[in-house]
């Protein structure tokens, strides 16, 4: 029994040490942010809010952090669209070579994104499509498109197709039929594709620090630029400010999972009321 | 109560299966199979796993298309109609409800795709779960409910929409034995209050001579026989009917006039009807009498001598086993407390009425 407890609390220990050896260094940026130090610098030696300050006082960055949004949203609406197709079509389907299809639309996972962004490149800058918004959608879709499909065809191949049959059976053409049970039963891996699909873009910087420049520039090319240039602390502000987002979205993300999985607990099937009751109301 | 099922009653309409096929790459799943379901009537497709039931029935439900044949309902061929356009109502085995909406939206469903007018709506589905007395669950999800309760669900929402037959593919399968004997109840009182044709299908033959008007009995994707359950049990037309159907001793051997002999013994048995062929002598075990040694045997009476190996006690009667010299078993129910008690152990005497037994021949005629 004790030897079970020490045990527990080695492991316990071993948990924390790893979450902070993980989580720790990201936290690092908090305080650089408010530092006074015209260098990034920890721990910092005075205080203040001049980087904050900078960033909002600056065209570029605030050019760059819409642009990245805009292209994120737009890339989230393709990615999610065209995945679920392609999931359709991988799961459902019925045509030769159909491993192959499956293997190049996930592939982009697999090929480094250095060769993927020196190869976009080259070819962007022949169509003029650097610098631009549909560049960076273009590609951004192409690497956020797998996450979408891996989602969402977990989702159909667990879905029970009689209950389209059910849905056709009772009067619902295959459209309607998709469209009522299929789409909204699958919805919620659609809805985890398409937060995958929307970090995927917003956080990515190796294709994009080829294709960025004056005209365009995403906010991770932005802050890649930031540090490499000239050391400039407003990275540490930016960071922390995406770091306050992430945690509250993804913070609210957990708690409605948790109020939900407690509301369906509560009207679980166990708690179902035995068939004879029906007869004693 | 009835006022409320008067009001979901429609007329029944008639289903003719006429030469249907059902090949896969490597099986014949349905081979040339032809059925008059007359209006209104309850039929019983019956039938071993992977008989072709499920695939007979889904052909009529317009899931799967068949090889060669047509279907016809109410007259009219529905062969390539879209199941949507069909007006089939269909249960599933395991229910099928759409999890994501609650008991009253899944019930509603078929009369939305109909364009139904919202106050008709409401009122058609209050009737049909107050057909099934599930009003008071009309807000709950399908996973909040019990597999009777799910299954009333369904029931309901086939109902609704008032279809022109109902198709069930062993509904009561997943149930246990209680709940699926009152369903059984359930179901034959919605059949008889609604007057719509009912499709029924089950591996279960207890579940079929219950609830039928007629059964058909399927095999191997052939139509083995089909009848009423008094006709399939008393006269049933091949050894496969006859096994599927209640318990049954049977013979093997040969008919020849009035007499059967059979083949392991060479007994010399008589029989009622005059024949000539390769078949099997069919005992049902209430028919098969047991006496003392020695004792009287009334004349008319085929008689073999045998040994009690085990009797068991049902309630309305006894199940006595009987071992015969060539070590086969009979299997005799008389009655409780019949002048003679079976003793295991001892010799005894089974003996039957030559009419009561039946020959079916090996190799039968083509089934009406
Ligand atoms: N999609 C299919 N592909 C190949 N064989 C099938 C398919 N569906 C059914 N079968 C075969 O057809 C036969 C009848 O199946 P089914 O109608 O489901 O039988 P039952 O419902 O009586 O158990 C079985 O041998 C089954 O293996
Ligand atoms: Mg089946």
């Amino acid at each position: 029994m004790t030897s079970r407890r020490i045990v527990r609390g080695l492991l316990g220990a071993l948990v924390g040490l790893t979450a902070l050896y993980l989580v720790a260094p990201v936290f690092i940026v908090v305080p650089m942010s408010f530092s006074d130090s015209q260098f990034l610098k920890f721990p910092p030696t005075s205080w203040s809010t001049r980087w904050f300050e900078s960033y909002f006082g600056d065209d570029e960055w605030i050019a760059s952090t819409l642009a990245s949004i805009q292209i994120g949203v737009l890339v989230t609406i393709a990615s999610v669209v065209l995945g679920t197709l392609a999931a359709l079509g991988m799961v459902r389907g019925n045509y030769p070579l159909r491993g192959a299809v499956a293997g190049l639309v996930l592939a982009p996972v697999l090929v480094p994104y250095v060769i993927i962004g020196l190869a976009v490149y080259a070819m962007f800058l022949q169509f003029g499509l650097t610098e631009t918004t549909l560049g960076f959608v273009l590609i951004h879709t192409a690497l956020a498109v797998p996450y979408v499909v891996i989602n969402v065809s977990a989702a159909l191949f667990s879905f029970d197709r009689r209950l389209e049959l059910a849905a056709m059976n009772l009067g619902a053409g295959p459209v309607s039929a998709f469209l009522r049970i299929t789409l909204p039963i699958i919805a919620p891996s659609m809805i985890t594709g398409a937060l995958f699909a929307f970090i995927t873009s917003f956080d990515e910087v190796v294709t994009a620090v080829f294709l960025s420049g004056p005209d365009l520039t995403t906010l991770p090319a932005k802050m890649w630029s930031g540090v490499r240039v000239q050391i400039d602390p407003t990275v540490a502000a930016v960071s922390s400010m995406l770091l306050l987002v992430t945690l509250a979205l993804f913070s609210g993300a957990g708690i409605t999972r948790f109020v939900r999985s407690r509301s369906g607990a509560r009207r679980n099937p166990g708690t179902a009321e035995p068939d004879t009751v029906r007869q004693t109301q | 109560m009835n006022e409320t099922i008067a009001a979901l009653a429609g007329t029944g309409a008639s289903i003719d299966v006429q030469g249907i096929s059902k090949r896969y790459r490597d099986t014949t799943a349905l081979d040339d199979v032809s059925l008059q379901v007359k209006a209104g009537e309850f039929i019983t497709l019956l039938g071993a796993s992977g008989s072709g039931k499920s695939t007979l029935l889904n052909i009529i439900a317009g899931f799967i298309e068949p090889t060669s044949g047509r279907i016809e309902v109410a007259g009219k061929d529905i062969t390539t109609v879209p199941p949507y356009k069909r007006d089939l109502g269909m249960v599933f085995q395991h229910y099928a409800l759409f999890p994501h909406m609650d008991v009253w939206e899944n019930v509603a469903f078929p009369l939305r795709r109909r364009k139904v007018a919202r106050a008709e709506v409401e009122r058609q589905v209050r009737q049909a779960l107050d057909v099934v007395e599930l009003g008071r669950l009309a807000k709950r999800r399908p996973s909040e409910l019990s597999g009777g309760q799910q299954q009333r669900v369904a029931l309901a929402r086939a109902i609704v929409f008032r279809p022109r037959a109902l198709l069930m593919d062993e509904p009561l399968g997943a149930l246990d034995k209680r709940l699926r004997e009152q369903l059984q109840l359930e179901i034959k009182r919605l059949h008889s209050e609604l007057g719509t044709t009912f499709v029924f299908v089950t591996h279960d033959q207890e579940e079929a001579l219950a609830m039928s008007d007629r059964i058909a009995v399927l095999r191997d994707g052939a139509l083995v026989q089909v009848g009423t359950p008094e006709e399939l049990y008393e006269r049933p037309s091949s050894r496969y009917t006859a096994e599927f159907l209640g318990e049954s001793n049977i013979f093997t051997g040969h008919h020849r006039g009035a007499r059967f002999i059979d083949a392991t013994t060479k007994a010399d048995l008589a029989v009622g009807e005059t024949g000539d062929c390769a078949g099997a002598l069919v005992l049902r075990p209430e028919h098969a009498h047991l006496a003392a040694p020695g004792s009287d045997i009334p004349i008319g009476h085929n008689v073999l001598n045998g040994v009690v190996r085990d009797v068991i006690y049902l309630g309305s009667g006894l199940r006595v086993e009987v071992t015969l010299p060539d070590g086969r078993a009979i299997v005799s129910r008389p009655a409780a407390r019949g002048r003679y008690t079976p003793e295991p152990g001892t010799g005894v005497l089974v003996h039957w009425h030559a009419e009561r037994a039946l020959v079916v021949p090996d190799h039968p005629s083509v089934a009406p």
